[in-house]
């Protein structure tokens, strides 16, 4: 199908994706036959009734016909309604389970992996692409698929009173049809290319502008800014526009072959032959019949659109995962199984995991995965890294152990590779060279495992836009109201919770109500929630004053020797040596 | 939506209304299209099947037919004309508001939220003008004259028509009261969904290593299921409304239909006449059954200018004229709030040729005081330029912020603010752009920012990727540089410069800070690093700021310390407390400034040692201390 469609097969995985089941289609569909179908067969009974009743026959004669539209009328108005409920509710309902798939896809590739791709642009893709896709049943599949039954049932319905009538009809629905996508497509084939990736460099500018708005001010940048924004605003203008042309010719192509199908009918169809009931019912039908075929071209314009969103979606995560990011060892559908929710109607079809996106490019690795070491010992020779789409490695040959319990401190020059280094620990890279946990070599466990071993406080810890206790809980779910306190104390942040108003107090978007020494004490509370055997800081202290900052890594340090806790810390500070069994330096 | 129209609408963007002028125009040629279309047709089939001659009927029906699909074209494109210039309109009013209530005003905004707003969120409006306004136009026009024209041609129909038609308006006015507030939930809904992914999508690092990222799955599946209840909900009273509209409407035409049928058996009505009145009666209802249908369209797009007004008239005045090139700065007793509480009050100076260096612990308020310094938070106490009062000191302040916010391309593009390179493909190659004059003194900038070794051609992906955290530390702080080299913004302010560095870095880059202060630049510093502190000409020490003093624990002497503190801070500005500088390599300090370097030299020993250290100095090491005493307690 994809070469019929100028689709790829990733697109195509998407678009099954979002199509709604068989059975939610047909009915659509019947639904849409009916409603459409009624509305021809309404105008067609109407004007046979009315130039029938001229000819004054007995009123019996006509109780047929008016029982008849009234019939069709109603007909109509409910088969509209229900068509549009179902199909909409369909169309829905497959979204969610796309959603979840592009997330999965993003989480597959992981942190490292998106590093290049603009988040307003992944957001748009997110949003309104993945919105777009309810498109396809709705304005592509089900009005396409009504129009030609409806559109051939009419011709069929007309050769039986007259077939050159029916040839005219036929010939005018073509027509209308081949003229009015010929048209659309010249005046918007371009439009329908552009028009997504411009919203989305539209979307990618807006978001990087609100998000840096204190620099775009400071710098007095806000109006460059901004007039980058309204050349972007200009180009989707103008696809936008050129879009509208091709929709406004479609109606006017309808228009003008509704006009000319009655004109000839009735030019071409002699009153003797067929008698004025039937010859104003042959000449009126076209108008109906064209009105529901226009539903093919604006389906074709609609579908154009659906396709680069899906093409869109299918992207939002790189194809394949580069070599420089982890693999899983081996695909576990368990381990990605969604969870089961209880009534909630959320339409996830049991195949998802694999089957809604092609399947994920892995780097190589082995059969199945290896499970978890007892041992928590650390051993790494002859290590290198680098990053996504970097021409070289950040660290390389690289050589430490780390028995259980250690504290070590690693130091170095400003990018000599300490964030790789670590990183690569947490399995968020993908390394060269031997890494081991208690003997297991680590590209042979699947990477959450060996983040239950090994976990990172990161240089610029993320801030969830929730409250100060989510922002804690994830670390340890089972952590009492009285741990949460316990930890904020620890890290010196309890008085400033409490004059907040509690732990259910807002740290708003990014953290913004937060300080940066305050965020970063937040994820050393978070360190001292977690019980993972081995803990990476990275410059955990940074933005904190250097006597609070001594503080909280004497406690942190003091309690990982007491738990027999291994803890690597990166600093470019100097650690107080009593706090530390012994120093690496990065080069 | 108060009425059919929307006033603000129409008030705020000017191609709106000239929509509805032109569109008034067009709406009666298609009127008179239509009437004679129906006109056309009719006498043509009668004329045909009475054996008359139909030719002038049937030019009649083709110019009609000729009229009405121009017309239709038109009114759909000029509908489509005016959205896409009121969206664009109101994009940029939008982001404008935006950018004038500042970075301040955007930390209680979402950006997610925001930036679907000017984008889907604006689409909405599409519906609007692209088809709700062209079919209330089309109404106020064509029915009338509709009426009119049937009144005429028999006015038994007009009375069975002018019966029935109030009923869909006013059956529409109170769907419509129903609409607004669902409308409302399933925009929200939708902003939910867009600023919870872009929180995912930040946040997936410390997911992923806190092994929650699977689980977000869940919630996002939660979270389209909401927005599909909520977009089902509103659909749901679209789709009733629009059966019922429907049914009112063809049923109308149905008794229209066979009461002319059984006039044309008595033979009271003739043939064209009765074909006539039959194609010409759905005509009137379909303009008014189209307003009720797309009248969601429209409430979808109104649901969405709440919004947007609600920006517009959130946006503060526009700002008056700021003093640039200023060459000193003085703060006197300035004071932030959050919320209403004061959070700091500080004095100090900064000069052409001095560092000056704002110290103090975490959460004590140093980037708060940078804030109002840049407008962004607004101050009481008093802010000099050169001697004279301003409201900030945006225009004369070349600033290095803490997190670098750099954008996507290159590193000279991001030193010399080129603006982001957002092409969705990702990165793309060095932007050769930048001129070869340009291009030096971006080098010179990072060489001031010491970061000589960074590649001014180097491509950045999102968030400074492909930098370490020192590095894109140091791109900011040559950004910050390259500014006060090129422009008249001649005092430098650094947040947390060295906060990633390591010493030997920070020394080179602390003797860079010197270089940029003999060329007559003035430097504020904030950092608690000592290398910093050490190389300042003056230090000026924050309190304990706002979580010490605010705790309840702390009680009431906690303001008492705090005054304490500050007015060490004012005694720096006033100068009783710091001596200018009288040679090169002579410094001098406030008491509290002098105690974080006592503590500084006692570093060596245990925490405690070092917290005995500080306390030895003024109240603001003091307040450091007291969770330390607790947590030993």
């Amino acid at each position: 199908m994809s070469r019929l469609l100028g689709t790829d097969a990733p697109t195509d995985a998407v678009l099954r994706a979002a199509l709604p089941s068989r059975r939610a289609m047909l009915t659509a569909l019947g639904l849409g036959v009916l409603g459409s179908g009624s509305a021809v067969a309404l105008l067609a009974t109407s004007a046979w009734l009315i130039t029938r009743a001229a000819e004054q026959p007995p009123i019996l004669y006509l109780t047929f016909a008016i029982v008849g539209v009234r019939a069709f009328a109603l007909a109509r108005a409910f088969f509209r309604y229900a068509e549009r409920l179902a199909g909409h509710d369909a169309a829905f309902r497959g979204l969610g389970a796309v959603r979840v798939a592009v997330w999965r896809r993003l989480t597959r590739v992981g942190p490292d992996g998106l590093a290049n791709e603009r988040r307003g642009d992944l957001l748009t893709r997110f949003v309104a692409d993945v919105d777009r896709l309810q498109d396809l049943p709705l304005r592509v599949v089900q009005p396409a698929a009504t129009a030609i039954v409806v559109g051939l049932g009419a011709v069929v319905a007309v050769a039986l009173a007259d077939l050159r009538a029916a040839a005219i009809l036929l010939v005018v629905l073509v027509a209308v049809v081949v003229a009015a996508t010929s048209v659309q497509r010249r005046i918007a084939a371009a439009a329908d290319r552009e028009l997504a990736p411009a919203r989305a460099r539209l979307d990618a500018l807006v978001l990087e502008h609100v998000g840096r708005l204190d620099v775009l001010a400071a710098f007095d940048a806000v109006d460059a800014s901004l007039a980058r924004i309204g050349a972007a605003d200009a180009a989707v203008r103008s696809a936008d526009l050129n879009r509208a042309r091709g929709t406004g010719a479609i109606a006017g192509i309808g228009a003008l072959g509704a006009g000319l199908a009655t004109l000839t009918v009735l030019l071409a169809v002699p009153v003797s032959e067929v008698g004025g009931p039937v010859l104003a019912l042959l000449a009126l039908v076209p108008i109906a019949a064209v009105d529901v075929v226009l539903a093919v071209p604006t389906a074709l314009s609609a579908w154009s659109e659906v396709r680069v969103g899906a093409g869109r979606v299918a992207r939002a995560a790189p194809l394949e995962i580069p070599p420089e990011l982890p693999g899983r060892p081996a695909e576990q559908p368990a381990a990605v199984a969604l969870p089961e929710h209880g009534s909630a109607p959320v339409a996830l079809p049991a195949g998802l995991p694999d089957e809604t996106f092609a399947p994920v490019a892995l780097s190589a690795g082995p059969s199945a995965p290896v499970a978890l070491p007892a041992g928590h010992g650390i051993r790494l020779r002859g290590v290198a890294a680098r990053w996504p789409g970097a021409s070289a490695d950040a660290v390389s040959d690289l050589a430490l152990d780390l028995a259980p319990g250690e504290r070590v401190l690693v130091t170095g020059p400003s990018g000599a590779g300490k964030t790789t280094f670590a990183h690569v620990l947490v399995r968020l890279l993908e390394y060269r060279g031997s890494y081991r946990i208690g003997g297991v070599e680590v590209r042979d466990l699947d990477p959450d495992d060996v983040r239950r071993v090994v976990t990172l406080i990161e240089q610029r810890p993320h801030v969830f836009d929730e409250s100060v206790r989510q922002n804690l809980l994830f670390a340890r779910e089972s952590a009492t109201e009285a741990d949460l306190f316990e930890v904020l104390r620890r890290v010196g942040l309890d008085d400033w919770v409490t004059a907040r108003g509690g732990l259910d107090a807002r740290v708003g978007d990014r953290g913004s109500l937060v300080s940066g020494g305050q965020a970063q004490r937040l994820a050393l509370a978070r360190a001292l929630l977690t019980d993972t055997p081995v803990l990476v800081l990275d410059e955990p202290t940074a933005n904190v004053d250097r006597d609070r900052a001594d503080a909280v890594l004497a406690d942190l340090l003091g309690s990982a020797a007491a738990s027999g806790r291994t803890v690597l810390l990166i600093s470019h500070a100097p650690v107080d040596s009593t706090l530390i069994d012994r120093e690496v330096r990065l080069a | 939506m108060a009425g059919p129209i929307d006033r603000r609408l129409l008030t705020r963007a000017r191609p709106a209304r000239t929509f509805l002028v032109l569109g008034a125009l067009i709406g009666l040629a298609q009127t008179l299209g239509i009437v004679g279309t129906a006109a056309g047709a009719a006498l043509a089939i009668a004329a045909l099947v009475g054996g008359a001659p139909a030719a002038s009927a049937l030019a009649l029906l083709v110019a009609s037919v000729l009229v009405r699909t121009a017309a239709t074209w038109a009114l759909e494109g000029a509908g489509a004309r005016a959205a896409s210039a009121v969206k664009s309109q109101l994009r940029a009013a939008v982001l404008t508001a935006v950018s004038a209530a500042g970075p301040d005003g955007m930390a209680r905004r979402d950006r997610a939220r925001v930036t679907t707003l000017v984008g889907r969120g604006l689409d909405a409006l599409d519906g609007y003008f692209g088809s709700y306004l062209p079919q209330f136009l089309l109404t106020v026009i064509a029915v009338p004259v509709l009426l009119g024209v049937l009144a005429l041609a028999d006015p038994e129909t007009a009375i069975i028509v002018a019966c029935t038609l109030p009923v869909i308006p006013v059956f529409m006015v109170l769907v419509g009261l129903a609409t607004h507030a669902t409308q409302q939930r399933q925009w929200a809904a939708l902003g939910t969904l867009a600023s919870g992914f872009l929180e995912l999508v930040e946040g997936l690092s410390t997911l992923t290593l806190f092994g929650r990222q699977h689980r977000q799955e869940q919630r996002i599946a939660n979270v389209t299921e909401h927005y599909r209840a909520r977009t089902m909900a509103v659909l749901r009273v679209t789709f009733v409304s629009g059966f019922v509209l429907e049914i009112a409407g063809t049923l109308s035409v149905a008794i229209v239909a066979v009461t002319i049928g059984v006039r044309l058996v008595e033979g009271s009505v003739p043939l064209a006449l009765g074909l006539f009145v039959l194609l010409l009666t759905p005509e009137v209802y379909v303009p008014i059954r189209q307003v009720g249908a797309r009248f969601h369209a429209s409430a979808d797009g109104v649901a969405v200018a709440d919004e947007v007004f609600a920006i517009l008239d959130d946006a503060p005045a526009p700002r008056g004229p700021r003093a640039a090139g200023a060459r000193s700065l003085e703060l006197d007793q300035l004071s932030v709030g959050y919320d209403g509480v004061e959070v700091v009050r500080v004095s100090l100076r900064v000069t052409a040729g001095r560092i000056t260096a704002l110290a103090g612990p975490s959460g004590a308020g140093k980037s708060t005081v940078v804030a109002a310094l840049l407008g962004f938070r607004p101050h009481g106490g008093r802010l000099l330029l050169d001697g004279v009062e301003a409201t900030d000191a945006r225009h004369a302040i070349a600033w290095a912020p803490q997190r670098p916010a750099l954008v996507a391309g290159s590193v000279a593009s991001n030193v010399a603010m080129r603006g982001p390179d957002v092409s969705p493909a990702g990165v793309s190659p060095a932007d050769g752009s930048l001129a070869d004059a340009e291009l030096a003194t971006v080098r010179r900038a990072l060489h001031l920012a010491a970061a000589d070794l960074i590649d001014p051609a180097l491509v950045l992906g999102e968030e400074s990727a492909g930098l370490s955290g020192g590095q894109a530390q140091r791109v900011a702080l040559a950004r910050a540089i390259h500014r006060a080299l090129t422009t008249d913004a001649r005092l430098l302010v650094l947040d947390e410069p060295t906060s990633a560095l390591d010493a030997a870095t920070e020394a080179e880059l602390v003797g860079r800070l010197r270089e940029l202060a003999d060329q007559g630049i003035g430097v504020l510093v904030v950092s608690h690093r000592d290398a910093v502190l050490a190389a300042a000409d003056t230090v000026v020490t924050l309190g304990a700021g706002a979580g010490a003093r605010a705790g309840a624990a702390a009680g009431a002497d906690a303001g008492a310390r705090d005054r304490a503190a500050a007015g060490a801070g004012a005694g720096a500005g006033a100068g009783a407390g710091v001596r200018a500088r009288a040679g090169a390599g002579e410094r001098d300090s406030v008491a509290a400034g002098a105690g974080v370097r006592a503590g500084a030299g006692a570093r060596a020993g245990a925490a405690a040692g070092t917290a005995a250290g500080v306390g030895g100095g003024a109240g603001a090491g003091a307040a450091s201390v007291v969770p330390l005493r607790r947590g030993e307690s």
